[in-house]
């Protein structure tokens, strides 16, 4: 026999890598690779928005600067775009959820609104004074969230629909849903005053639910959201990193028939992953609808489009939920800035359109760097492993 | 299957069909092809020798155009050719039988054979050809069967027809037995000396059994790390040689010699006694290990002592309507080595996923230890006391994605956690524990398991259920693709583990390994038990004829 080195002996630096990071290639030739493309990439992006913005009139160096006053050149600024940056990192924290244990939930824009209609409901109609009113309508906002992401996984469970193609119907019908809700008087449509007309949305909810502010105007405000958002952030890093359920979630992810042979009861396992992403869009869904974002009514618009920008959060984060607080503080620095930025006359598209550009610059790295490396190793009969082994024993 | 049938070596003509000279090639850091030289002659038998990972794959393939050299030079008949793509290769004749057949099952045989070709498709034309090739190799076939519909043998068949078709000139196969009965490997080599007797064809073929190199091949050449390290005439060289030239040291005889493929599996030919002793100790080990096993339970005392570590009653499975176990009963005693063996296909992989609990049989029990498992239950054969080195490593034997301590503890969470936190410190107490324990290379316990050698993946996945200290471990072809090496390190603990007074069935189609490990030995054939032979009186001829679902 070869001298045999046991695992043990060769381990290095083993305490500065906890194992949460293993999905990246961190020191390897692929990662500096995938670090020198990103950036390629967002000059590409950054070149390309400009000269859109050229071609349309505008004056790119006008824009930048209108993007910078807009979103973090003060406290107000700040305040906006941190307003942003709380749903968007909630529903981005949901999505890491499901993706470790290997589903896609894209359907958050629908949970929000869920979300945001079960809050609306529970604190319009609810009889509890003072905070406890708050925190009711963030649970209920929680629980249809979940309920809503648990009706994909029902039908995933009993009838084998793709939970891509559930999650993302149901947004409709979620909007439908929260449109009849704000177009019938039963339900939540807003009283009538005198005999002025109805506009389609749900009385404004009572101060008691809504959420509070750290700092005073014009003061940077901290809006309790985000508290709640880079709280969940952390929790699910941690859980996903250390607990048990973490790593049967992650198993799940990785490799179903491994887990189901490992005795996980992996259905359960992720039809409560799913439920869990969907309460985390129903609690975003709660913080546009109790946070100084909106005019605190339940609206069929509400969402923003917050669902599918905490997607691409999470997509640009790479599914890890720490490294989608500051991604969902770029996001808010976009929105903030892009709302700053169409009040000097460059069209209120183009700012998607360099959203767009942008995640793309982040996005791809790593995937065309993976297809060349792949490429490349299987070209060359993919043997690194003998290589390895023989470098240590 | 008898040696002596080897037609003597004919007079090399001058130009040798194929000449390779000095080609090399490099990944990275690994030479995976170092200056080889290899000659095949018009009308030979030529074997290729080597362990997994000489270079064997990369030599083909760069003859295939698959992969390019950076060296050397290639000469078809005498004249150089640059072979830049799997076409090329075709059209200079050079024609390659793979492993893993690359047919399509939802077509019929002549589809599949005329496959690739250009211009109209004439049915008519095609299945004539087919009958014709077939007729002409005596390799019988209905060319308008479905390949889905045939067995393994058959459609190693049809692959056979659609290379011969061509009329290749080089016709290369690589590790062609693995599917095949021995009945089945006989026919191939049958045909496979009349093609290159009667029409002169050059044929490689590619082993890593030094019994079937030794029975079929005229000449042979071995390869390790890349070199060629042996070039001669097989008749005059021994099995023994060509083991020592693979391995590149002595080798012992026992379960060495049966990783290597050299036990006796034809009737002892003279100057065999070598291997002789092999049986003899062989059968000793097998007494020892039933000694063994009686120990624990006349110790013991209890009436449960006395139940099989594993019992199967009248397990049926069926896969998509189709019944892949039927009826299906076997026994292991606690401290026994059982085999079940079989060709590849015959329900061995129903019978895998329903021991790793991802299957639930239609009818029948399991029980554990005396106790009845409810199979519907996750986990609960793990949980039993069934541990099990799954035939597929990679489909749920590993997560490869995580980290090597992640996988060692995985299915024993329980042990390393509390409150539902994984304790990292447990975890990595214990992954290094059993990592030292079962001699796991790796970079860091940290390492995706990914990046170990499937040696070390499968000493990982026996330290994991090993180490859950089970009452029966099935191991389901648990030395698929590892060197020799690291099978005589699974032979050896498999042993250990059977000494230790845990019932071990072994999944197995490799006639040697279940002959050097077992003390019983049963076959499965079409889903069923077809008989059960202790070892002592286990022969090829009888388990072939088992096998082949006859009565022995």
């Amino acid at each position: 026999m070869t001298s045999h080195v046991p695992a043990g002996a060769t381990s290095k630096g083993r305490k500065g890598n906890p194992a949460g990071r293993r999905a990246l290639p961190l020191p390897g030739p692929g990662f500096w690779w995938t670090a020198a493309v990103t950036v390629a990439g967002v000059l590409v992006a950054l070149a390309l928005s400009s000269a859109l913005i050229a071609a349309t009139g505008g004056s790119p160096a006008d824009s930048v600067a209108a993007l910078f006053q807009g979103s973090v050149a003060d406290a107000t600024a700040w305040t906006s775009t941190l307003l942003y940056t709380a749903p968007l990192l909630l529903v981005a924290v949901g999505t890491c959820v499901a993706a470790r244990s290997g589903l896609f939930n894209i359907g958050q824009e629908g949970q929000v609104l869920i979300g945001a209609m079960a809050g609306a409901w529970v604190g319009l109609r609810l009889a509890v004074t003072g905070p406890a009113l708050l925190v009711c309508v963030l649970v209920a906002a929680m629980l249809a969230g979940a309920a809503w992401a648990g009706l994909s996984a029902l039908m995933h469970r009993y009838r084998g629909v793709n939970v891509v193609v559930s999650t993302l119907l149901m947004t409709f019908i979620a909007q439908q849903v929260v449109a009849f809700a704000v177009n019938t008087p039963a339900l939540l449509q807003e009283s009538r005053i005198g005999d002025g007309t109805l506009a389609p949305q749900s009385n404004p909810l009572p101060p008691s639910a809504l959420l509070g502010s750290f700092g005073e105007y014009p003061a940077l405000q901290v809006n309790g959201g985000l508290v709640l958002a880079v709280a969940g952030a952390v929790i699910v890093a941690v859980a996903l990193s250390r607990s048990r359920w973490g790593f049967k979630l992650t198993m799940l992810g990785h490799n179903p028939d491994a887990a189901r042979h490992a005795g996980f009861r992996t259905t359960l396992l992720g039809g409560g992953a799913l439920a869990l992403s969907g309460a985390f869009a129903g609690l975003a869904g709660a913080v546009l609808l109790t946070s100084p974002i909106g005019v605190n009514r339940l609206q069929p618009g509400m969402a923003m489009n917050i669902g599918w920008d905490g997607l691409l959060v999470a997509l640009v984060a790479r599914n890890r939920p720490l490294l989608a607080v500051p991604v969902a503080a770029l996001f808010g620095v976009l929105r903030s800035g892009g709302s700053f930025l169409a009040a000097t006359g460059v069209p209120a598209f183009l700012v998607d359109v360099v959203k767009a550009l942008l995640v793309l610059a982040f996005v791809a790295p790593p995937v065309v760097v993976g297809m060349v490396r792949r490429r490349r190793m299987a070209r060359a009969g993919a043997k690194p492993v003998p290589a390895l082994e023989e470098a240590i024993a | 299957m008898i040696i002596d049938e080897r037609v003597a070596e004919p007079a090399p003509p001058p130009e040798p069909a194929l000449r390779l000279r000095g080609i090399r090639k490099r990944y990275g850091p690994i030479v995976a092809s170092d200056g080889v030289d290899l000659d095949v002659h018009h009308g030979e038998i030529h074997g290729l020798l080597g362990e997994n990972g000489a270079g064997k794959s990369t030599l083909m393939k760069i003859l295939l155009g698959l992969v390019h050299r950076d060296e050397g030079t290639i000469l078809l008949n005498g004249e150089p050719a640059s072979i830049t793509s799997p076409q090329d290769a075709a059209a200079r004749g050079i024609g390659m039988v793979h492993q893993h057949f690359s047919l399509i099952e939802a077509l019929t045989v002549w589809e599949n054979v005329i496959l690739g070709d250009t211009g109209g498709i004439d049915r008519e034309a095609a299945c004539g050809q087919v009958a014709e090739v077939s007729v002409r190799y005596g390799l019988p076939i209905d060319p308008l069967a479905r390949v889905e519909s045939l067995s393994a043998g058959e459609r190693q068949r049809v692959e056979l027809i659609k290379c011969l078709r061509r009329d290749p000139s080089v016709l290369i196969l690589d590790e062609p037995t693995s599917v095949l009965t021995q009945a089945e490997s006989s026919e191939l080599f049958t045909v496979l000396r009349h093609v290159v007797r009667t029409e002169r064809r050059a044929v490689i073929l590619i082993s890593h059994k030094l019994a079937e190199i030794a029975e079929a091949t005229d000449r042979v050449t071995v390869l390790r790390r890349g070199r060629v390290v042996f070039h001669g005439v097989t008749a005059d060289t021994g099995p023994r040689e060509l083991a020592r030239q693979m391995v590149g040291r002595e080798v012992s005889l026992g379960a060495e010699a049966a990783a290597l493929g050299i036990l006796p599996v034809g009737p002892a030919a003279d100057g065999r006694a070598a291997d002789g002793r092999a049986e003899v100790g062989r059968a000793e080990v097998g007494r020892a290990e039933v000694g063994r096993a009686d120990a624990p339970g006349a110790g013991d005392g209890a009436p449960a002592a006395a139940a099989p570590a594993l019992r199967l009653r009248e397990l049926t499975v069926t896969v998509d309507g189709v019944a892949r176990l039927t009826d299906f009963s076997l026994d292991v005693a606690p401290g026994e080595i059982v085999a079940l063996y079989g060709v590849e296909g015959n329900g061995q992989t129903a019978l895998g996923d329903l021991l790793a609990g991802l299957v639930v049989p239609d009818k029948g029990t399991v029980e554990i230890a005396g106790r009845p498992v409810a199979l519907d239950r996750p986990g609960a054969l793990h949980r039993a006391g069934l541990g099990i080195i799954p035939e597929d490593r990679h489909g749920h034997g590993v997560v490869l994605d995580m980290s090597v301590a992640e996988n060692l503890v995985m299915k024993s969470l329980d042990g390393v956690s509390g409150r539902g936190f994984v304790s990292r410190r447990r975890m990595y107490a214990t992954a290094r524990r059993l990592a030292e324990e079962f001699a796991i290379t790796a970079p860091s316990l940290d390492a995706p398991v990914r990046s170990l050698s499937g040696g070390n993946q499968q000493r990982l996945v026996l330290a994991r259920e090993l180490s859950a200290g089970p009452s029966v471990l099935v191991a389901a072809q648990p030395t698929h693709g590892l060197d020799v090496g690291a099978i005589e390190d699974m032979y050896r603990r498999l042993r250990a583990a059977a000494a230790s007074g845990v019932g071990v069935l072994l999944i197995s189609t490799e006639l040697e390994e279940v002959m050097a490990l077992a003390s019983r030995i049963a076959v499965i054939s079409a889903g069923r038990v077809a008989g059960v032979l202790p070892t002592g009186e286990a022969t090829a001829e009888r388990l072939g004829m088992l096998v082949g679902g006859m009565a022995a």
